[in-house]
Order: structure tokens, then sequence, then C-alpha cells
């Protein structure tokens, strides 16, 4: 299967005061086109930082990644930007939507970055993203009175509703209940089934479990 | 794909959006606004009552005065005349009147005999009233209003007739509450038929009191001529350019012939109204323009203030959203995205600002008319657009200036930082 992730020697420093701290120490990654990959690891392992650096929301100290055929590692500002609305959707531990938009709203936002799409069309695309994962009785309500594995579920869809070559979810089910978890859970499952390619960071062995593959990290590193 | 959105509806959008956020703290919103509102306010309305005061004291001015009079006035000969020129031509005379009045470019040269107080007897009373000699429609000429009968006309004059008008304030004195007009009564022993009464012009800006008018008989200059002075003496001309003529050119001509004719003598006096209206108009404009400046200077500050509390609120804003700035970039919202954003909440807040404003300084001036009629006058107040134009395009300035470097630090976020505050 065509690489869809590769990543070599990715690199993250960040610099508190006088002391460098070596988040990423040269991470090598590959996901191959819809594949199902579970990151794991202590915390401060650097899971999250190598999410951020493969969706695009940070750039890498040092290294080369190639997404989706196309090199970003040194991508910055509006072009990054542009690369994130397109080809990845990210998922949040604490979900991220916005309070005071409808749920609708919300999921159309990556479309209204996106440019050149009317608002009708936005809004009719993000209803149906909305159907499609069992919310369209949510319709017009806003994040607050959504249950927390509804809310999850709102960010996914607004993960999905651009399109994106890639579904990354760093601790999805960390704030939920294990009943919402589960929940959550079975919806990547089954948008991997339906071929989207997903990696998850978790902290929770049996959500690893259900991964096709683990990478496990230590110490800003990939260990196994 | 869908057909994309044309500009219009990509700027409705982020002007809607700008609403929606500026809505969600009403408040905030509209403590930031007043700065620019009051700014506004006070610009449109006191730029709006100055130009409207000044467009009414021009008028009053104008009025008063003569914007195309020369006025000659006898000095007599002078007590101490030994010169030969002074002793040889003592005084103006009617050929002096009579030469101003066929000059090319004069459309009327009046004479005057200054009134003398009389003892006036009527039907019903008695007083002492000034007496003054004037020209056929004299009266109606320096903006008097003729309230019963008539003014004094050509043939008044050229037949000597012994006819009156009468000022407002003597008739009850000499008719009570009958009609004067048409009935009879002694200048001096004399016997004169009323034609008219006449009332003075009252000035909505000047104040000046004309009231004097109204105290005065005005009979025709002939008769006064005969009866107060010595053959062929007048006390004044006063001489009037055709509407056409070049007012500076009459001018300097009349003074030339009035020169000539009195050979040097020094027995005359010529008072230039065009250029005493002018030096009015000139001042009135340099007052009101300083007061314009000052409430230009004013309202810019006033503005510049919001425009500050404009600035720290967009401040807060941003700091309040910083998370939902991260994710709005970490679903693709580029740094122009961002900017756009919050320069339309700022541009959004000084325009509603300023129009609130000007809508405000409308109603003032509204407020001032109804005032003005409390006291019983009616002040012509029309909006002064360039100050609504400036008030306006001065706030989306202030807008731009002051939303620019919270929009830029809010397009500089972090996604990352921004999303884990
Ligand atoms: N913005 C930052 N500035 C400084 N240090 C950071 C920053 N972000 C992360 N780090 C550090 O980098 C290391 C890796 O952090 P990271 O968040 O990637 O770990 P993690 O594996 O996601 O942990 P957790 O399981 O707790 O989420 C940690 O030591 C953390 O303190
Ligand atoms: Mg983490």
């Amino acid at each position: 299967m065509a690489a869809l992730i590769e990543a070599r020697g990715l690199t993250k420093t960040y610099r508190l005061g006088q002391v460098d701290v070596q988040a990423l120490r040269g991470a090598d990654v590959d996901v191959a086109r819809g594949e199902f990959v579970a990151i794991i690891g202590p915390s401060g392992s650097g899971k999250s930082t190598l999410m951020h650096l493969l969706g695009c929301l940070d750039t890498p100290t040092a290294g080369r990644y190639v997404l989706d055929g196309e090199e970003v590692g040194g991508l910055h500002g509006k072009r990054l930007a542009a690369v994130r609305n397109r080809k990845v959707g990210f998922v949040f531990q604490t979900f991220n939507l916005m309070p005071r938009l409808s749920i609708e709203e919300n999921v159309a936002l990556p479309l209204k970055y996106r440019g050149g799409i009317a608002r009708r069309e936005r809004r009719a695309r993000a209803v149906a993203g909305l159907e499609a994962l069992g919310l369209g009785h949510r319709i017009g309500h806003r994040p607050e009175e959504l249950s927390g594995g509804e809310r999850q579920r709102v960010a996914i869809a607004r993960a999905l509703v651009g399109g994106p070559a890639i579904l990354m979810a760093d601790e999805p089910t960390g704030n939920l209940d294990s009943k919402a978890g589960a929940e959550v859970m079975r919806t990547f499952e089954a948008l991997h089934a339906a071929g989207n390619t997903v990696i998850l960071v978790t902290h929770d062995p049996n959500v690893a479990a259900r991964a096709e593959r683990t990478i496990e990290m230590a110490d800003g590193r990939i260990v196994a | 794909m869908a057909e994309a959105p044309g500009r219009i509806a990509i700027l409705l959008e982020l002007v809607g959006d700008a609403v929606r956020e500026i809505l969600a703290h009403p408040l905030r919103s509209l403590l930031t606004l007043s700065g620019i509102v009051f700014g506004a306010a006070s610009l449109v309305s006191m730029t709006s009552i100055a130009v409207g005061m000044q467009a009414m004291a021009y008028r009053d001015l104008e009025s008063i005065g003569f914007p195309r009079s020369l006025r000659v006035r006898d000095q007599g000969p002078r007590g101490d005349a030994t010169r030969a020129a002074d002793l040889r031509h003592p005084g103006l005379r009617i050929a002096d009147a009579e030469a101003l009045g066929a000059m090319p470019g004069v459309a009327s040269a009046m004479p005057n005999i200054w009134g003398t107080d009389q003892v006036i007897v009527g039907p019903a009373g008695r007083r002492i009233a000034p007496v003054e000699g004037v020209a056929a429609g004299y009266l109606t000429v320096r903006n008097n209003r003729v309230i019963a009968g008539r003014d004094l006309g050509p043939l008044d004059i050229s037949n000597v007739s012994r006819v009156v008008v009468l000022g407002e304030a003597v008739v009850a004195d000499l008719f009570g509450t009958a009609p004067p007009v048409g009935r009879t009564l002694t200048i001096g022993g004399t016997r004169f038929t009323v034609i008219g009464v006449v009332a003075e012009q009252v000035y909505e800006m000047a104040p000046i009191d004309n009231s004097w008018i109204t105290r005065r008989m005005y009979v025709p200059w002939t008769w006064a001529q005969r009866y107060f002075r010595e053959p062929g003496r007048i006390d004044q001309v006063l001489v009037t350019a055709r509407p056409e003529a070049d007012l500076g050119d009459v001018i300097r001509r009349a003074e030339l012939l009035v020169r000539q004719r009195h050979g040097g003598a020094e027995d005359y006096r010529l008072i230039n109204e065009a250029a005493e209206v002018r030096a009015n108009l000139a001042m009135a404009d340099q007052v009101l323009g300083g007061w314009n400046a000052v409430m230009y200077a004013i309202s810019i500050i006033t503005i510049l203030v919001g425009g500050i509390g404009l600035f720290s609120v967009l401040l807060i804003s941003v700091r309040e959203r910083v998370r939902e700035i991260g994710i709005m970039k970490a679903l693709g919202a580029d740094e122009g995205d961002i900017r756009r954003l919050f320069m339309t909440e700022s541009l959004t807040l000084a325009v509603v600002g300023a129009v609130v404003g000007v809508a405000a300084g409308a109603g003032l001036i509204v407020l001032t008319k109804w005032i003005g009629t409390q006291f019983g006058r009616q002040f012509e107040i029309p909006l002064h657009w360039p100050g609504a134009v400036f008030a306006i395009g001065f706030a989306i300035a202030v807008g731009v200036l002051f939303g620019w470097y919270p929009a830029r630090r809010a397009a500089g976020l972090d996604p990352v930082e921004a999303i884990n505050g």
C-alpha cells in the first residue's frame, strides 16, 4: 500500500528559559493508507508532540515529513494552514468545540476556512456529516446541550467534513466515561472499516488493542 | 462543486460574525462605542449648529448692512474753517445726490434729512418724536416692514406731499387703538396724512436693537429739506450700485465725483457700507471657523479616546478567545482569516459607533431647534454633511489603526499553545 505518512528523524525541542526540553528526539514514522495505528507510551514521552507535528499543527525543529506525497516539514503560515485544512482531521481530548456556535456551525468550520464554498453548501455538508454519525437529531443544538460522547462525535464529524487524508485523535476517550468512550471507539472503528486512515494516541490498553498496529514511545523516542 | 460565494457574500458573513460577537457582549460593546458615539455626535451637532448659525448670521448681516451701498454724509463747514475751499463749498447738496444718481452703474442715490424732534399732535394725544426726511422706497430698501398702508412713493417726493409713515411705537400715543392710515395729525402745526405704519426687522442672530426705527416719523425728504435745512443742503446720500455693476468701480467713481464737486473741501464723509459688511462677515467667518476648528479638535480627541477603548476591548477579546483562535487555526484558518475576523470586529464597532453618533448628533440638532421654538426663535440648522462624513471616515481610520495590533496579535498565535493555554 502507498505510504501516506513518511517521517524521518522528527525532532522537537522546546526552549524553556535557558533549558532546552527535547520533547521528540528523532522519530521515524510510516503510516500506510487505510491503516489504524495507536500510539502509546507513558506521560511525557512525546506522544502529543508527535501528533501535533504529524497533524501539521506545529513545525519540527529538525527532520523530514512527507504527508500524502507532499513535503510539509518546512512549511509555515498560510501554506501549512492550507495543508492542515485539507489533509488533516484532528480530534482533541477536550473536544474543542466553539461554545457559541451550533453543532452544525462547528462542523462546517473547516469548510469556511477552506474558502470558496457557499454558506448553504457548507451547512448541507455539515448536516450530512452529523447525520452519518447518528447526530441528526441534535442539529440546531449548542455543544453544552450535548453529552460528552456526543460532543466528541461532533468533533469527529468536524474532523471529517473536509475529506481529509488522515484522521488523527489525541486521547479522544480521555475525557469520557467508559460507555461513552466505547461508543467513540466504535465510531473510529467504523470509519476505519470504511477506508479511513486513523492514528490515535491512547493510555488505555483496551483502546490500543483495537488498532491494527501500535507505536510505543518513551522519552521522546519510538521504542517499538 | 457548487458555485463560489461572491465578495459581497463573504463580506456579509464576516460582518455577520462580527455583529454576533459584538452582541455576545452587549454591555462591553456599548462602553467601547461610547467614546466614538460621543465624538461623532458632538462633531455633527456642533458643526451643524455652528454652520447653521453662521448662515443665519450671514443673512442678518447682509440685511442689516448693505453690501452694495456707499453713504456720503454731510460734515458741514468746519467750525474753524479758514481754507478757501472749505468756505466756498459748505456741505452736501441736492446737486451732489443728483450727480451721483446720474452716474453709470448706480441704481439709486437717496437723499436723507436727519430726524429732528417735533411736537406731533394726533386725535388721541400728542408726543415728541424725531421726524426724518427719506426718499421713495427708502424704508423698504432698508429692510423695514411696512405693516399697514404703504411706503413713500416717487409722487410723494416730487409733489412734496404732506404725508407721513409712522413708526409702529408712536401709533398708540397719537391714535389710540384706531387704525391710523388715512387719518391726519400735525407736525409742528402742519397737517399731514398718515399713509403707512413701519415696524423694524427682527434679527435671529445679530444682537441688534432696531426699535428706534419704530419711534420715528418718516416724511418726504423734499418736505423735510425745506422745513429743516438751508436751501440745497441735505444730510446724507445713500448710493446703491446696480446688481450688474462692479461695486469697487462704482465706489471709486462716486468718491472721485464727490471730491471733484467739493473742490478739496473736507465737508463730507464717505462710509463704505460694503466694506463694513464684508468686515463683519469676515469676522463672523473667523469666529465660527475658529469654533469649528475647536469642535473638530475636541471630536478628534474624543474619537481617539474611543479608539483607545476599542483597542483595549479588542485586546481583552483576543485574550478571552485565545483558545477559540487556536481551534480555528487547528481547523485550517490562516493568519489572514484571524486578522480579518478582528479587523472586521474593530471596524464594525467603529462604524456602528460613528453612525449611532451621527444619528445622536442629528437628534441634538432637532432638540436645539425645539429649544429655539420654546424661546420663539426659528433656527434653521441643516445637517452639516462634511462633519458627518468626517466623523464616519475618522472612525473607520480609528477602527483600522486600533484594530491592527490586536488583530495581528491574534493572527500570530501558535495553534498548539493557544489551545493548551
Ligand atoms: N510547549 C512546551 N514547552 C515546553 N515543554 C513542552 C511543551 N510541550 C510539551 N513539552 C514537554 O515535552 C515533553 C513531551 O510532552 P507531550 O505532551 O508530547 O507528552 P505526552 O506523551 O503527550 O504526555 P501525556 O500522556 O501526558 O499527554 C514533556 O516533557 C513536556 O513537558
Ligand atoms: Mg499528550
